[in-house]
């Protein structure tokens, strides 16, 4: 894997392997929050975020504590606390310095720490063998792919507001159908690069 | 063996461990507001832990804003102007400002917080208000569904407050209800018997605090309740004053006809009181009694639907025909004052008929709590 | 379905003595979605909607207010309304509140009567919640319908 530049694999998780359109990790708060762009903004900065800081700190866990020590197998724990703290920092920060955006957030602010997309990010860098670079780069780019993906769909739903759906199908049904529709648009990336 | 799990315990408790620590060190920096200072109408000052709500850093000074909802951004009651040192109006706000407001700068004290030195601006009656301890000494009935309710002030053990203005009940929790809430209810008791106040409560269908106070309270109970609020109060002027009210919209008129003879005033003034039979009708005779005792002073009780056996001679029909028939024979209206209580739908429809009849709306004046 | 704590905080504010002194769910067992799920099918199975219900249900109130708490003939209705002072909340958290007024409206021939609030009127409009079974303002959709002739 070294072989991959970390601008490839930056690229390769925002489209081809999207974390969210592809992989399908993240979904919760991707039904949930979509509703408004404004708010779909602001969690998918914050998850960006989170990423790109919490496969840092894994990766330097990882390889310069976990393995070391032959613990690997620990690497669950390690990675979910790095993650609960990253979380836990964010919160302050978007308290302190934006509280429209921390009420809109509201619960799934924290609920960021058990965003299945985070936890696979760290793992996918393990399983693939990324180096700390490409790591960074990984974190980062399915952050914003995972950005992408909100906010496409947020721009879906407030159009959707306006048109008339078959009410069995409102709210979480017609947004599972429009996700499917949009990962079958983001299959047709996959071709262009592989990163697996 | 016991090696390894020690060295792996280690690991993971100095990951944690460093974690933690940079925690700490972020909530020093990001959480912490330290001392605000908040600015009171450009006089009070005080200093205060920032970090909560503006209501609640009020109160803990004994600066209470009215409130109904305990914090929870429905009522808009504690609603007051933040010149400086809040940011941007909160999405839990805004349904509940008018665009006049928000370019006044009006925000809702319990939701905004803390976070710096803050001017704001309050009105200066609140500055009045204090929490009272009371013990019950009296429940009356007036009717089948209203009580009066006579509080004795322990702590502080005298009150000053305005005729017509209101007290807001804290209610205790009782049978199946876990919380307590908060109600306003008109005093009744006149401003110079400083030492009570009386409170007439009406049953809501299924309301918290009614039932309790009909079902529950028990003479010699402790109660706590938070006074006076409200700028429901009689302005002085010349012209006539035209009141009228229904069911324990009588309260308030109580208070102010009291201070009135009191005062020996020689106004001009009409009650018209309006109740469907005469089981609803109550204090006719304290009303005869202050006709007496007040020179210029009618009482006027209605009954819009008198029952054959309630044996009534006195007006009928809804309280807005003796209302009318009194207007149509007057005229000089525009110095008069007119003043009502009772339900929203009433003070409309009274309302209505003021204005048409040549009253000005800003010499017409009602409680808020509608 | 899955709670979030958002909706345990609702959920909260149906049982007795958060806004009203009985609650809005009497001893219905069920959550708030079932009920508001199965009235809403029972009224599409009747080609009705929570709108035009709460249309009517408004109708009355507005009727009932003319009489100031004594009863208004409407042929074959009569309409009673008690207008308490004060307001209320609606339970499902929203930044808006509501009069309190109780409505009875009696349908002469049926020689029935219910009896409603304010605020029923805005959850059936706006959450289509006509109230859980056994809590005193349930309306139940099909007899709305067949009373009410909406």
């Amino acid at each position: 894997m070294e072989s991959l530049s970390p601008w490839v694999i930056f690229f390769a998780s925002i489209f081809t392997g999207n974390i969210l359109l592809v992989y399908f990790l993240g979904m919760c708060s991707f039904l949930s929050v979509s509703a408004q762009v404004k708010t779909s903004l602001g969690l998918g900065l914050a998850v960006v975020f989170v990423l790109t800081v919490t496969s840092a700190l894994n990766y330097l866990i990882y390889y310069y504590v976990l393995v070391p020590l032959g613990i690997e197998y620990l690497r669950f724990i390690a990675f979910i606390i790095v993650i609960a703290s990253a979380v836990q920092l964010i919160e302050m920060i978007i308290e302190r310095f934006s509280e429209v955006l921390y009420i809109n957030l509201g619960i799934f602010l924290p609920l960021i720490t058990v965003n299945c997309a985070i936890l696979g990010v760290s793992l996918f860098m393990v399983i693939r063998k990324y180096t700390f670079i490409q790591s960074v780069m990984f974190g980062a780019g399915s952050g914003l792919g995972w950005l992408l993906a909100i906010l496409a769909m947020a721009g879906i739903r407030q159009r959707i507001n306006e048109k008339r759906i078959p009410p069995a199908l409102r709210g979480p049904g017609i947004v599972l159908i429009i996700t499917g529709l949009m990962a079958m648009a983001f299959i047709g990336f996959s071709g262009i690069v592989q990163i697996q | 063996m016991i090696f390894k799990i020690l060295i792996t315990t280690a690991a993971m408790a100095g990951i944690s461990g460093v974690l933690a620590l940079l925690l700490v060190l972020a909530e020093r920096f990001f959480a912490n507001y330290g001392e605000c200072k908040i600015t009171i109408n450009d006089e009070e000052e005080f200093t205060i832990e920032g970090g909560s709500s503006l209501l609640s850093s009020l109160n803990s000074q004994k600066i209470f804003l009215p409130s109904a909802c305990g914090g929870r951004g429905t009522c808009a009651y504690c609603k007051c102007k933040v010149h400086e040192g809040v940011g941007p109006i909160l999405p839990t706000e805004e349904p509940l400002l008018t665009e006049e407001e928000m370019a006044e700068n009006v925000r809702l004290s319990c939701q905004v917080k803390v976070k710096q030195d803050m001017r704001i601006e309050i009105p200066e009656e609140l500055f009045n208000i204090k929490e009272f301890e009371s013990e019950v000494d009296k429940i009356t009935d007036l009717t089948y569904d209203i009580k009066l309710v006579r509080l004795k002030l322990t702590e502080p053990k005298e009150i000053s407050f305005k005729p017509g203005q209101y007290a807001q009940l804290n209610s205790k929790p009782y049978n199946g209800v876990k919380e307590s809430v908060s109600r306003a209810y008109s005093i009744a008791s006149p401003h110079f018997e400083k030492d009570h106040i009386d409170l007439m409560v009406r049953l809501v269908p299924e309301g918290i605090c009614t039932t309790w106070v009909h079902d529950y309270l028990q003479e010699g109970e402790k109660v706590k309740f938070v006074a006076p609020m409200g700028d429901f109060y009689i302005r002085e002027d010349e012209g006539e004053m035209i009141m009228v009210a229904g069911g324990s919209g009588m309260a308030p008129f109580v208070s102010i006809l009291e201070d009135m003879a009191r005062k020996k005033s020689k106004r001009k003034m009409t009650y018209f009181f309006g109740a469907v039979t005469k089981k609803d009708l109550f204090y006719v005779e304290e009303m005869r009694s202050l006709e007496e005792r007040i020179e210029n002073f009618t009482f006027v009780p209605a009954l819009s639907g008198p029952e054959p056996d309630d044996d009534w001679d006195g007006e009928t029909g809804l309280i807005t025909v003796p209302l009318e028939k009194y207007l149509k024979s007057h005229d000089d209206l525009e110095k008069s004052q007119g003043y009502l209580c009772g339900s929203p739908g009433m003070i409309d429809a009274c309302i209505k008929i003021m204005k048409n009849y040549g009253m000005k709306s800003d010499r017409i004046f009602y409680d808020p709590f509608g | 379905m899955k709670k979030t704590p958002q909706e345990n905080i609702i959920h909260k504010n149906f049982l007795p003595g958060v806004i009203t002194k009985e609650g809005f769910l009497g001893d219905d067992p069920r959550h708030v979605h079932e009920i508001v799920n199965e009235d809403t099918r029972i009224l599409a199975r009747l080609n009705r909607t929570p709108e035009q219900v709460a249309d009517r249900l408004q109708f009355f109130i507005e009727q009932g207010k003319k009489g100031l708490e004594t009863k208004v003939d409407l042929g074959d209705y009569t309409v009673q309304i008690i207008w308490s002072r004060g307001l209320l909340p609606c339970p499902f958290e929203e930044p808006r509140l509501h009069h309190k007024i109780t409505c009875t409206v009696e349908v002469k021939d049926l020689n029935r009567t219910f009896k409603y609030s304010q605020l029923s009127v805005h959850m059936i409009r706006e959450h289509g919640f006509f109230g859980g079974r056994g809590s005193p303002f349930r309306l139940n959709p099909t007899e709305m319908v067949e009373l009410l002739g909406a």
